[in-house]
């Protein structure tokens, strides 16, 4: 089995002259456990290696990939990724990045992560399960308790003189209890990420996912109103995703972002700063460069409410023009597709409100503690949603009663207007990470 | 794609400590996509990807891994890692390894790969030229063509062995409308398990058609309204509620974390009695259809609601062994990648007979659901949510202006319950849904209906 580096070099001195090729490999393994009813109720051990490469070919990008190829096999790709771009229209703007330094993070792989064994990993999920049932006498039974992590290992090299490799782990721990009453069951979920199994705490994800769920015991559907709303961070960050694609250089340059004509503008409320950081190691995504091997980094894309600009890919700059430069954000789902602009670490940078007084700030509202729907409900090129919601209400500084079937509805630029405060709680969910966020008045859709 | 003695070995091995059956599943795809964005071509990807994984399943656990090695030692490997977990000390039996053959419910006329990928850029220009045609005001076009020929063999200790291929296609369309500072889009995407013979039916031309139609239409729309109303939901749309916010709750698995609000309601009245309702993996061609399920049981039509009365649950094997029941033929997976788990495949409410155009004069005021663009379902409350991507409010009988930015939101009993007019036309929806982290190709279809009451999510008065 052919080492990654070699893999991809074998694609790259495969190029002809006259085009750019870039190959990127990977592999992974990856282990899951579930535990239901004191039993592991799943298994799973993945493992996988892959190659794609691009070739630019008089400005024509042509793709192609393979599962586990040999060298050989890494040569053949290069030559049907070749006759993929003969087919499609040229580009001026497709290229691949030049060199650029990038200094390595040896903190994201955690060697004692790795050796871990089956049977730890097997305890810790039963213990999880166990100690979540123990918790609440309402809360007898999981929808989900599992542990998992990987181990995965990057390559990436270019007929332009990139030459990156780089290895990460991951670890998580995710619970969804079900509390039951009479008749009555409520869910509750929470999750934990860190970068190895050997720093993984799940006592506290267990205790939240079963809070979670009792909270919501005895919810009624509220009357439509329009309310002051706090979102928690497990709300809050289900909108970032919908903001990542509006502030995506791809879709701004295509005339699918609102966001396309508002550069310099005050958008937000000046409580409101978005942050894109690569390179902060508490951030699930960090990584010491992006998938076409551009060195991570960080970029504002508001500050204190002011569209400061895009994340870009080194197409989506080439094309903006202006000395615009990548902004280290090539993503790809796996090399199975071709690189296109994402987020590494993307968050709402913190305030320095307290729980507290974002709920004093609250009176009569809601605090909003899942959103569902958020896929088909937001639409990031219109910037308008309407979502499903759930949560607690606010009643003198305090939480309430549960409220349930209800929507909330509004568009990205009035959210981010109405942004009255942020707590200083900045929690990371995958990528993703949001502190809690007062808005001033949404609309709630109810009886 | 592997030989019979390698197979009927990584199931021994798998066997090892016991366990209920052991069994492989070994994948080669080929895909094919184009995309053309912003007028061009962008990019043409193909792909070959091949891989097995083994699994051991002992009561409702089960042991999985996998590889896209396909060699004696990887499989091996895969078959000790799956059986590491099981706590037993005697080996099961492997019976001898025999061929099940299917109807043949995916026959592809045309195959994908015998058609030039010349021609298929031709359809997606064609995709870009007709939805700009539709009007000055489309401003973007983006057209996807996709087609993969999936080759699965299925074996297990029990002695099945099926080897079954499934082709796929599917063009897309999709319109950015702009006027000032209002935009929006357009959606179209039809998709079979079938050859490129489907897109005669479908043709490209008409798919751009209706997603530029789509989102020049909404550039005229308004605020949707809040609070409960009646909702008169289109032909097709009402498959992908049924889907979202029925289907996914008498998953056997959520059933027995007793996770479903159906859980105890079998053979009682859950839903109108105008409602039947299947899930049907037979259907020539279906988005969802085969002629086997990923864990090699049958195909079949599963009545799930008869006038109301909820019938059963969706299985797959190990969930119909605890029960005591049949398999129904739903146990699915993504890839190689994923053990397979309970889903559903094209899922239908039946027709009734109303005249649908009557099922809308006799609603005095309400919303009229043209598009719905998928949604979510706690199956453990039943809560569920909806996004529209096409609705128009209904005034004295009539439908009049279309609204934005509406949410449909309910609980899945009450709201099937408030189901009051069911149409005689019936059409279809393909879509993707995700469940556990693993996508799958699903169908679904219903006449139009009308739900008396349901809480809509807007903005508006």
């Amino acid at each position: 089995m052919p080492e990654l580096g070699t893999l991809v070099h074998a694609a790259v001195e495969a190029a002809d002259d006259g085009e750019q090729v870039e190959a990127y490999a990977e592999e992974g393994r990856q282990t899951e456990v579930s535990a239901l009813r004191s039993e592991i109720e799943g298994m799973t051990f993945a493992e996988s290696r892959g190659l794609g490469v691009r070739v630019i070919r008089e400005g024509r990008l042509g793709y192609a990939w393979a599962s586990d190829p040999s060298e050989d096999e890494a040569r053949e790709t290069v030559w049907r990724a070749r006759e993929n771009a003969a087919l499609s229209e040229p580009d001026e703007h497709n290229a691949l990045p030049d060199p650029r330094a990038s200094e390595a993070m040896p903190e994201i792989f955690h060697e004692q992560s790795v050796t871990v064994g089956a049977d730890d990993k097997v305890r810790m999920a039963l213990e999880l399960e166990a100690y979540t049932v123990s918790r609440d006498p309402r809360v007898s039974k999981v929808d989900l308790a599992q542990v998992g992590d990987a181990v995965s290992r990057v390559a990436i090299a270019s007929t332009t003189g990139v030459d990156v490799q780089y290895a990460r782990t991951d670890a998580w721990a995710v619970v969804v209890t079900l509390a039951v009453d009479g008749d009555e069951t409520q869910t509750g979920f929470s999750y934990a990420i860190t970068r190895g199994l050997d720093e993984l705490t799940w006592e506290p994800v267990a205790e939240e996912a079963v809070e979670r769920a009792v909270a919501m015991l005895g919810a009624i559907k509220p009357p439509t109103a329009k309310v002051p709303v706090v979102l928690d961070p497990f709300a809050a960050s289900s909108f970032l995703g919908v903001l990542a694609g509006a502030l995506n250089a791809d879709n701004v340059l295509k005339g699918r972002s609102l966001f396309a004509d508002m550069v310099g503008r005050a958008v937000g409320s000046d409580a409101f700063t978005l942050v894109d950081d690569g390179r902060r190691l508490d951030g699930p995504g960090a990584c010491p460069f992006d998938a076409e091997g551009v060195p991570s980094g960080r970029t504002e894309l508001f500050t204190r409410g002011t569209l400061r600009g895009f994340l870009h890919d080194t197409y989506t700059a080439h094309r903006a023009g202006d000395g615009q430069r990548s902004t280290g954000n090539a993503k790809r789902g796996g090399y199975r597709s071709t690189p296109g602009v994402g987020t590494s670490n993307f968050f709402v940078d913190p305030g320095d409100l307290s729980y507290g007084q974002l709920l004093a700030s609250a009176e009569g509202g809601v605090l909003i503690m899942d959103v569902s729907g958020v896929h088909s409900g937001a639409n990031p090129i219109s910037g308008e949603f309407s979502v499903g919601a759930t949560g607690l209400r606010v009643v003198g500084g305090a939480i309430g009663e549960p409220v349930r079937e209800m929507t909330i509805a509004s568009t990205l630029p009035e959210m981010l207007a109405g942004i009255a405060g942020v707590g200083s709680d900045l929690r990371f969910f995958s990528s993703v990470g949001t502190p809690s966020i007062l808005i001033g008045e949404m609309t709630l859709a109810g009886v | 794609m592997l030989d019979r003695e390698l197979v009927a070995d990584v199931l021994t091995a798998a066997r090892r400590k016991g366990g209920d059956f052991a069994e492989v599943f070994v994948e080669e795809r080929s895909s094919s996509s184009i995309r053309l964005d912003d007028g061009k071509v962008e990019e043409l990807t193909t792909g070959l990807d091949r891989g097995a994984g083994v699994r051991v399943a002992h009561g409702i656990s089960y042991g999985y891994a996998y590889s896209n090695k396909l060699d004696r030692d990887a499989l091996l490997e895969a078959a000790a890692a799956a059986s590491a977990a099981l706590r037993g000390d005697a080996a099961g039996p492997v019976v001898d390894l025999t061929d099940r053959f299917g109807p043949g419910t995916n026959r592809a006329n045309r195959a994908a790969d015998s058609v030039a990928a010349a021609d298929k850029v031709g359809w997606l220009r064609e995709v870009d030229e007709v939805a700009r045609g539709q009007s000055p005001e489309v401003t973007q076009v983006t057209g996807i063509y996709f087609d993969s020929l999936q080759r699965r063999l299925i074996a297990a200790s029990d002695g099945r062995w099926i080897d079954e291929e499934r082709p796929r296609i599917r063009l897309v369309a999709q319109v950015v409308a702009k006027r000032g500072d209002v935009i929006q889009t357009g959606w179209d995407g039809p998709a079979a398990c079938a050859g490129v013979e489907f897109l005669d039916a479908h043709p490209p031309r008409v798919t751009a058609e209706r997603a530029a139609t789509r989102a020049v239409t909404m550039l005229d729309s308004i605020p949707a309204p809040a609070g409960e109303m009646a909702v008169v939901v289109a032909n097709g749309c009402g498959g992908v509620l049924f889907h979202e916010a029925v289907g996914h709750p008498l998953e056997a698995d959520a059933v027995d974390k007793e996770a479903s609000v159906y859980r105890a309601l079998v053979g009682q009245r859950c839903a109108s009695e105008l409602i039947d309702g299947v899930d049907d993996a037979t259907i020539p061609n279906g988005w969802g259809s085969y002629d086997f399920d990923d864990e090699g049981e049958p195909a079949q039509r599963t009545e799930l609601f008869r006038a109301g009365v909820l019938q059963g649950f969706l299985q797959d094997r190990l969930r119909a062994a605890k029960m005591g029941v049949q398999p129904t033929g739903n146990g699915r997976r993504e890839s190689y990648a994923s053990p397979p788990i309970v889903r559903m495949t094209n899922t239908n409410i039946l027709p009734g007979k109303e005249d649908p155009d009557q099922i809308l004069r006799s609603t005095a005021h309400g919303i009229y659901v043209r598009g719905l663009g998928g949604g979510q379902v706690n199956p453990a409350t039943g809560d569920f949510v909806f996004g529209v991507s096409e609705g128009y409010l209904i005034q004295d009988g009539q439908v009049t202006t279309p609204v934005r930015g509406a949410n449909l939101i309910g609980r899945a009993i009450e709201v099937m319950s408030s189901v009051d007019a069911v149409g005689s036309d019936f059409e279809t929806w393909e879509g993707v849904c995700g469940k556990d982290g693993q996508s799958a190709p699903v169908g679904s279809g219903s006449p139009t209906l009308r739900i008396g009451k349901i809480t809509v999510g807007g903005t508006g008065a």
